[in-house]
């Protein structure tokens, strides 16, 4: 009855100066139709999505920050459990760029020191505006050793393919997290079973 | 609404009218009747001067687990109640959680789709 119906449960986050696209990249692009629903008006909290990866079923639960970002007031509450960080800014913003640095102190300073990482340069869609260019992007990211994507949460271009990649370094992680305990039982049983075996 | 109940729980999947998201799998929530008050699903050009109008669900998908939902969004919270929605079209309300009872999610009956899979 108590039975899990899944093998891991990731908590992610989206962090990122406002106006990035953080809302649109956790639901699918929505128009101006549906951009006035009694939901869109009140806002989302968090999402859970069910995802399977190397025949794991991973329960992801996604958080967008409720405007708290607008003046750089996210602290220690929301980073809380955190086990991977979408940290986003917007191509045609040059502010949005350079602040990422200022927002992975805030991630060192606030979150876990094991939470995964990655960078999406988002609304790639509008290359005609584009400010910062993808090797920038790229660049930073090898500086900080992080995965980097250029997304559209318009086109929904490499959206799927960030939270999968964010999952997937967890879950290695974590799955050798579970091998390290593993062996050390199987170390403990061994040394018993040899005592036993002598006495 | 028998043809979808197996045990006292959902005999098909259950997902979003809109997008074919998937929110429920089958036989993972039990059948329940209580009131629910629920705003409209409607765009607010067509609830002009209607602001807050909703309706009372009777039937619903209930679960005991968050995480029991294969894919689902949480509104914020308005008077200790959290909306659920569709986790990928983001339309809703389509259930509906009390902060204040960590062990009760509810999905409503009319406003979700349900639907026999083969895998
Ligand atoms: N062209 C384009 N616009 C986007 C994209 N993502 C978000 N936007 C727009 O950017 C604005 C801010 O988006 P929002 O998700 O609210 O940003 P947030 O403040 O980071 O949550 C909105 O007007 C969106 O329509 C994208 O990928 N491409
Ligand atoms: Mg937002
Ligand atoms: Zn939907």
């Amino acid at each position: 009855m108590a039975k899990k119906s899944y093998d891991y449960l990731f908590k992610l986050l989206l962090i990122g100066d406002s106006g990035v696209g953080k809302t649109c990249i956790l639901f699918r692009f929505s128009d101006d139709a549906f951009n006035t629903t009694f939901i869109s008006t009140i806002g989302i909290d968090f999402k859970i999505k069910t995802i399977e990866l190397q025949g794991k079923k991973i329960k992801l639960q996604i958080w967008d920050t409720a405007g708290q970002e607008r003046f750089h007031t996210i602290t220690t509450s929301y980073y809380r459990g955190a086990m991977g960080i979408m940290l986003v800014y917007d191509i045609t913003q040059e502010k949005t760029f350079d602040n990422i640095s200022k927002w992975l102190r805030n991630i060192e300073e606030h979150a876990n020191e094991d939470v995964e990482k990655m960078i999406l340069g988002n609304k790639c869609d509008m290359d005609d505006r584009r400010v910062v260019s993808k090797e920038r992007g790229e660049q930073i990211a090898k500086e900080h050793g992080i995965r980097f994507l250029e997304t559209s949460a318009k086109t929904n271009v490499n959206i799927e393919q960030a939270f999968y990649n964010l999952a997937e370094d967890i879950l290695k992680k974590q799955l050798s997290k579970d091998n390290e305990e593993t062996s050390q039982n199987i170390h403990v049983n061994n040394t018993q079973e040899k005592k036993g075996g002598c006495c | 609404m028998d043809d979808l109940i197996e045990d006292g729980k959902n005999n098909k999947w259950v997902m979003c009218k809109f997008c074919e998201s998937k929110i429920l799998r089958p036989s993972t929530a039990s059948y329940e009747e209580r009131e629910l008050f629920l705003p409209f699903m409607q765009k607010k050009k067509d609830l002009a001067g209607t602001e807050h109008k909703g309706e009372t669900l009777k039937r619903h998908w209930l679960v005991a687990d968050m995480f029991a939902f294969e894919n689902v969004g949480f509104s914020m919270t308005v008077d200790s109640i959290k909306y659920l929605a569709c986790a990928d079209c983001e339309r809703g309300p389509i259930g509906w959680h009390d902060i204040n009872d960590k062990t009760k999610f509810y999905i409503a009956v009319e406003r979700v789709e349900h639907r026999q899979i083969t895998q």
